[in-house]
C-alpha cells in the first residue's frame, strides 16, 4: 500500500514556494547578514547613520535606538523578526541570557563591562528569592525549560 | 508474534541527522573558502573560588571556560551563512558544577538569507523568536515576505531545553509558524501557532496561539500588543500593551500593562521553581509599569522607571519597584559612569529592599580599568536565622590590549551577604577576535 503526502504538508510547501517567490523578486534590499562598519563598544546609537526605515524590520530606526525602554522591551520587537538584530549581534549575544544550559551569571562573564543592563548583579541568590516571589514571569523566559541545574538544590 | 515496535518521536529521529548535516555542509564550500568573510571569537574564563563546607572543610573552584563563537559570510560568494556558538568547561579543581566538565551547543546552523525581499532559511540549531516562539530548535525555519506586505514563517523540529523537574521530560518535537502583515514604517501585525509535543503539566502538549501588533500612530507615537492564549490549558499564557513615545533622539518614554496566569504561562516548565509547592499555580500577575530615558544633556542620561506587580493572591501580595539612574558617557563614548537607586515596596515586609548602585569605566589608550558597586538592603532578614539584612558587592577589573584581536583582563569581586560573610573571587579572561572582514558582529 502506498502513502500519499498529506494534503496541508503539499499545500504548505507549495505556498512557502510560491511565496518565497514572491519575495525573492522583490526589489526591495534585504538587510545585510553583518552591518558593513565596524561597532564601537557601548550602546551604540542607530540614528547616528541611519534615518528612516529599516529594510530589515521595516520600522523607523528610532524604534530599535537601544534606549533602556528598547532594552526592557527588545523581546516583543525580536518576535516579529531577528534579521536586523543578527546584522550587528551573532547568536552568543542572545544565548548569553537566552540559553538551554550556563553555568556562568551574564555578570561575571561581563565583569568589565558594568554598562551593560547584565542581570542578576550581586549575590543574587539571595535577592531571587523576593524578585521570583513578586514577578516569577520575568524568571521563566530564562529558567523556564531552559533550566540551571543548581535550581534544584533549593527547588525540589 | 513480532516484536513491538519502539516509536521513536520524529524530533529526536531528527536530530542526529540535524546536526550531522549542519556541521558537515560548510564542507562541500571547502574549495571557497578564500571566497568567505571568516569571523572568530574566542573567551577564555578562567576563575577561581573558595566555599566553606560544614564540618569546616573547604572546596577550591578553579573552572576553567571557553565561550567559542564563529560566523563564515558570503560562503561560495552565496548569501549562505554559517554560524556556530557553543562552550565548554574543565574543572582544575573541585569539580563545580555536576562533574568537572561540562558544555554545551547553543548554535549551529546554516542561514540562508536572499539578496531582496529578505526571504530567509535556517537550518541546523538556532534560537528563533517568532510570535509565540522563544525556543531554542534542532530543525529548520523559513520566512518570506512579499512585496505587498504579506510575510509567512515555518519552523520545526526538536526542541533543546533541559529538564530538571522529575516526571516531565523535554518536549519530543516543536512546530508553528506566523502569518503576519507589514506596511514599512507604519504597522506589522501577525498571528502565530505553536505546537510542543510533550508531556508537561497536567499530562498536556503545549498548543499556543499568539498575536502580535505594532503600530505607528503618529510620527513619534508608536503601540505594541503581543499576547499569547495557552489552549493546552484554556488560559490565557501572557499579554503586553504599550505606548511609546519616541519625539527624538534623545527622549524615549514608554508606559504599558502587562498579565500572565502561571496556569497559563509556566505550563510547560521543566524546572520545579515554577510548580507547586514553589508557586501558586493559580496566581495571577498584572503589572502596570512605566520607563522613561532622556539624554538632558550631550553625554548625560536619566533614567527612571516603575512598575506597580498586582496579585490575585494574597500571597505573595503586591509591590510596587521603583528605580532612578542617571549615566555620563565620555572618552569618545569609550566609557561610561553611572549611578542608580531603586526600591522594592511590597504589603509584605519580607518583599521590601532597596538597591544602590555606582559603576565607572577608564580607558586610556589599551587599558581599561573598571570599578562597579552594589549594595541591596532587606527590610526583613531574608534567610531566616541569619541576622544579616544587608549584602555590599565591589567588581574591580583591569584589563589590556595586547594585540588588535588579543585582550587580557581581570576581575577581583569582594562580597559581603547574608550567604558569605566575606567572600573573594577572582576571574582571568581572555578574549581573541579574528575577521577577515570588517563590520559585524558584536
Amino acid at each position: 500500500m502506498t502513502r500519499r503526502m498529506p494534503f496541508p504538508a503539499v499545500f504548505g510547501a507549495a505556498l512557502i514556494a510560491l511565496l518565497f517567490g514572491c519575495s525573492a523578486v522583490s526589489q526591495t534590499p534585504s538587510v545585510p547578514p553583518k552591518h558593513p562598519e565596524d561597532l564601537p563598544q557601548g550602546r551604540v546609537d542607530c540614528l547616528e547613520c541611519h534615518k528612516d526605515v529599516s529594510t530589515g524590520a521595516l520600522k523607523q530606526y528610532d524604534s530599535v535606538r537601544h534606549s533602556r525602554v528598547f532594552i526592557d522591551s527588545h523581546g516583543t520587537y525580536a518576535r516579529q523578526g531577528q534579521n536586523l538584530c543578527a546584522s550587528c549581534h551573532a547568536p552568543e549575544f542572545c544565548q548569553t541570557c537566552h540559553a538551554r544550559k550556563e553555568e556562568m551569571k551574564p555578570d561575571t562573564k561581563m565583569g568589565d563591562r558594568p554598562d551593560r543592563r547584565a542581570p542578576h548583579r550581586g549575590d543574587y541568590t539571595v535577592t531571587h528569592q523576593i524578585d521570583g516571589r513578586l514577578d516569577p514571569g520575568s524568571c521563566f523566559r530564562c529558567h523556564g525549560n531552559k533550566s540551571d541545574s543548581r535550581c534544584k538544590q533549593c527547588h525540589k | 508474534m513480532g516484536r513491538p515496535t519502539t516509536v521513536i518521536p520524529l524530533g529526536k529521529r531528527l536530530l542526529p541527522a540535524v546536526v550531522a548535516i549542519t556541521l558537515l555542509l560548510p564542507l562541500l564550500f571547502a574549495g571557497t573558502a578564500p571566497a568567505a568573510d571568516l569571523s572568530l571569537s574566542s573567551k577564555t574564563y578562567l576563575r577561581y573560588f573558595e566555599r566553606e563546607l560544614a564540618g569546616g572543610n573547604k572546596d577550591t573552584y578553579a573552572p576553567l571556560y571557553e565561550y567559542l563563537s564563529a560566523d563564515a559570510t558570503n560562503l561560495g560568494e552565496m548569501p549562505l551563512a554559517f554560524h556556530f556558538y557553543g562552550w565548554g568547561r574543565l574543572d582544575l579543581g573541585d569539580p563545580s558544577g555536576s562533574g568537572k566538565e561540562s558544555g554545551d551547543i547553543g548554535s549551529a546552523y546554516l542561514e540562508y538569507l536572499h539578496p531582496q525581499g529578505n526571504a530567509q532559511m535556517k537550518l541546523g540549531r538556532f534560537f528563533l523568536t517568532e510570535g509565540a516562539a522563544m525556543e531554542t530548535l534542532d530543525g529548520a525555519f523559513v520566512k518570506t515576505t512579499t512585496p505587498l506586505g504579506l510575510g509567512i514563517s515555518l519552523y520545526g523540529g526538536a526542541p533543546v531545553e533541559q529538564s530538571i523537574l522529575n516526571g516531565t521530560t523535554v518536549g519530543s518535537s516543536l512546530y508553528g509558524g506566523r502569518v503576519f502583515f507589514a506596511r514599512a514604517g507604519f504597522v506589522e501585525i501577525g498571528a502565530s501557532y505553536l505546537m510542543e509535543n510533550g508531556s508537561f503539566q497536567e499530562g498536556k502538549d503545549r498548543e499556543e496561539v499568539g498575536g502580535d501588533l505594532w503600530l505607528r500612530v503618529a510620527p513619534p507615537v508608536e503601540f505594541n500588543a503581543q499576547a499569547t492564549y495557552n489552549r493546552s490549558v484554556s488560559e490565557m499564557a501572557s499579554q503586553r500593551y504599550a505606548v511609546r513615545i519616541v519625539p527624538g533622539a534623545t527622549f524615549d518614554i514608554s508606559a504599558g500593562y502587562e498579565s500572565y496566569t502561571y496556569k497559563g504561562l509556566f505550563q510547560s516548565t521543566l524546572n520545579p521553581a515554577f510548580v507547586s509547592p514553589s508557586v501558586d499555580n493559580n496566581d495571577e500577575v498584572q503589572t502596570i509599569f512605566g520607563i522613561v530615558d532622556w539624554a538632558f544633556v550631550p553625554g548625560w542620561t536619566l533614567e527612571v522607571a516603575g512598575k506597580s506587580i498586582r496579585h490575585d493572591k494574597s500571597d505573595p501580595g503586591d509591590a510596587y519597584r521603583g528605580e532612578v539612574g542617571v549615566r555620563y558617557t565620555y572618552n569618545n563614548k569609550k566609557d561610561v559612569a553611572g549611578l542608580s537607586a531603586a526600591f522594592v515596596a511590597a504589603d509584605l515586609e519580607k518583599d521590601e529592599y532597596q538597591e544602590y548602585r555606582g559603576f565607572a569605566t577608564y580607558s586610556p589608550s589599551k587599558l581599561r580599568l573598571t570599578l562597579d558597586a552594589l549594595t541591596q538592603q532587606y527590610k526583613k532578614e531574608p534567610i531566616p536565622g541569619i541576622g544579616k539584612k544587608n549584602q555590599y558587592q565591589v567588581v574591580a577589573t583591569a584589563g589590556y590590549q595586547l594585540l588588535a584581536s588579543l585582550n587580557l583582563s581581570g576581575n577581583v569581586t569582594y562580597t559581603q551577604s547574608p550567604n558569605f560573610q566575606e567572600d573573594w573571587a577572582g576571574l582571568v579572561r581572555l578574549n581573541y577576535d579574528f575577521a577577515t572582514t570588517t563590520g559585524g558582529k558584536k
